[in-house]
């Protein structure tokens, strides 16, 4: 491979690199907590987050095929890099960081061992009464319940 | 609280991302993005769904298992014990930051409302102003409402009442019409109503800046 050829195989990979890097950090940088959303950087937050992964993984497979071709250290470092960028792309850190009940248990109001003033949500569907403290909903944020029969979620 | 079952699809949520600090959930089925206020989905295949509105009651545990003695309650996961929200946390909540400027409106942004929706009609009542005032009679969307403080002084609930309401000393609140007794459940215990119950409006008790939000339109209870 001339190194002509070489300069140019590396050019082409930066860009993929900032396009596959990009399809992770803009949603990553529009949904923070602290910061104020507008409806449309929304909108193109969680497009990207639907597009991203297939985005950054043909990004990728582009940079396997041309670090193939020319064998060199710097190819296959680009390579590795853009990787690694389409592996992040599949990650929703949300639902690393926040953690679902996966297996809700209950107990009757005597053995639950909440107190009398600790608040909590209620819900009453068919004949089935069912109480989340507030507390634990607070952390968990979502259970994905069955009450009555019904299929339900509880939010906080 | 919503139902997830949706064009004969059961979905399960899991929490996806913030907006203006109220959560986004993903559901596993299909991948859409849903607001947890409102139920809808705001992106993916489901975009433009609307999950179905569950009534629910934020009460303190002791009045709830005084009113449902049969109740199961969710029991802690142990893996996360030791993370779940301390007794006072809602004092630390309230001086914790917001990113939206309520300034304009005099109502601090951590202050507690209670907030009533009707039709397209939204107003916000203070949770101070409730608990000095025990009952609020209103009318919203063309319905009258009534706004009551539970018998353990920190228990909301809201009905759609016709007539007039009042609360007296060993009586949670009195219809002036045939003075029958009303329980915090919305039914008559004593009168000549005895038996009857009043038909529930839902309430949630949230933040001035997360309601003004999401109901840009709300007036404000003076």
């Amino acid at each position: 491979m001339t190194s002509m050829k070489l300069k140019y195989s590396i050019y082409g990979m930066l860009f993929l690199l900032v396009v596959a890097m990009a399809v992770v950090a803009i949603p990553a940088f529009i949904i923070q907590p602290f910061r104020p959303q507008r409806t449309t950087d929304l909108q193109l937050a969680l497009w990207l987050r639907h597009w991203g992964p297939w985005v950054a993984s043909l990004c990728a497979m582009l940079a396997i095929a041309l670090a193939w071709r020319s064998r060199q250290w710097q190819t296959i470092g680009l390579a590795i890099l853009l990787i690694a960028a389409a592996a992040l792309s599949f990650v929703n850190i949300f639902e690393i960081m926040f953690h679902p009940v996966l297996k809700p248990a209950f107990a009757a109001a005597k053995e639950a061992g909440i107190e009398d003033d600790d608040m909590v949500l209620a819900v009453n569907v068919g004949s089935e009464a069912r109480a989340y403290p507030i507390r634990m909903l607070a952390y968990h944020h979502i259970v994905n319940d069955r009450v009555g029969g019904v299929p339900i979620v509880a939010t906080y | 609280m919503w139902g997830r079952e949706i064009d004969g699809k059961t979905l399960t949520f899991r929490l996806a991302g913030i907006n203006n600090q109220n959560f986004l959930m993903r559901d596993e089925e299909t991948g859409s993005y849903w607001q947890q206020i409102s139920g809808q989905a705001i992106s993916g295949p489901m975009k433009g769904k609307q999950l179905s509105f569950i009534h629910w009651d934020e009460l303190s545990f002791g009045l709830w298992r005084q009113e449902s003695p049969a109740g199961t309650a969710l029991l802690p996961v142990a893996e996360f014990k030791g993370r779940y929200a301390k007794k006072d946390w809602e004092r630390s909540m309230a001086k914790a930051r917001t990113v939206i400027d309520t300034k304009p409106t005099g109502i601090g942004p951590r202050e507690l409302m209670v907030g009533i929706q009707i039709g397209n009609s939204s107003r916000a009542y203070s949770l101070t102003k409730l608990s000095s005032q025990k009952l609020i009679q209103d009318s919203l969307g063309g319905k009258s409402i009534l706004l009551v403080l539970g018998p353990d002084s920190k228990s909301v609930r809201g009905f759609s009442a016709p007539g007039d309401f009042y609360r007296q000393d060993g009586a949670l609140m009195m219809d002036a019409e045939s003075g029958s007794d009303w329980n915090f459940k919305g039914c008559a215990i004593r009168g000549p109503k005895i038996g009857q119950c009043l038909t529930p409006v839902a309430v949630i008790k949230d933040y001035w800046f997360d309601w003004r939000i999401y109901h840009p339109d709300t007036s404000v209870y003076r």
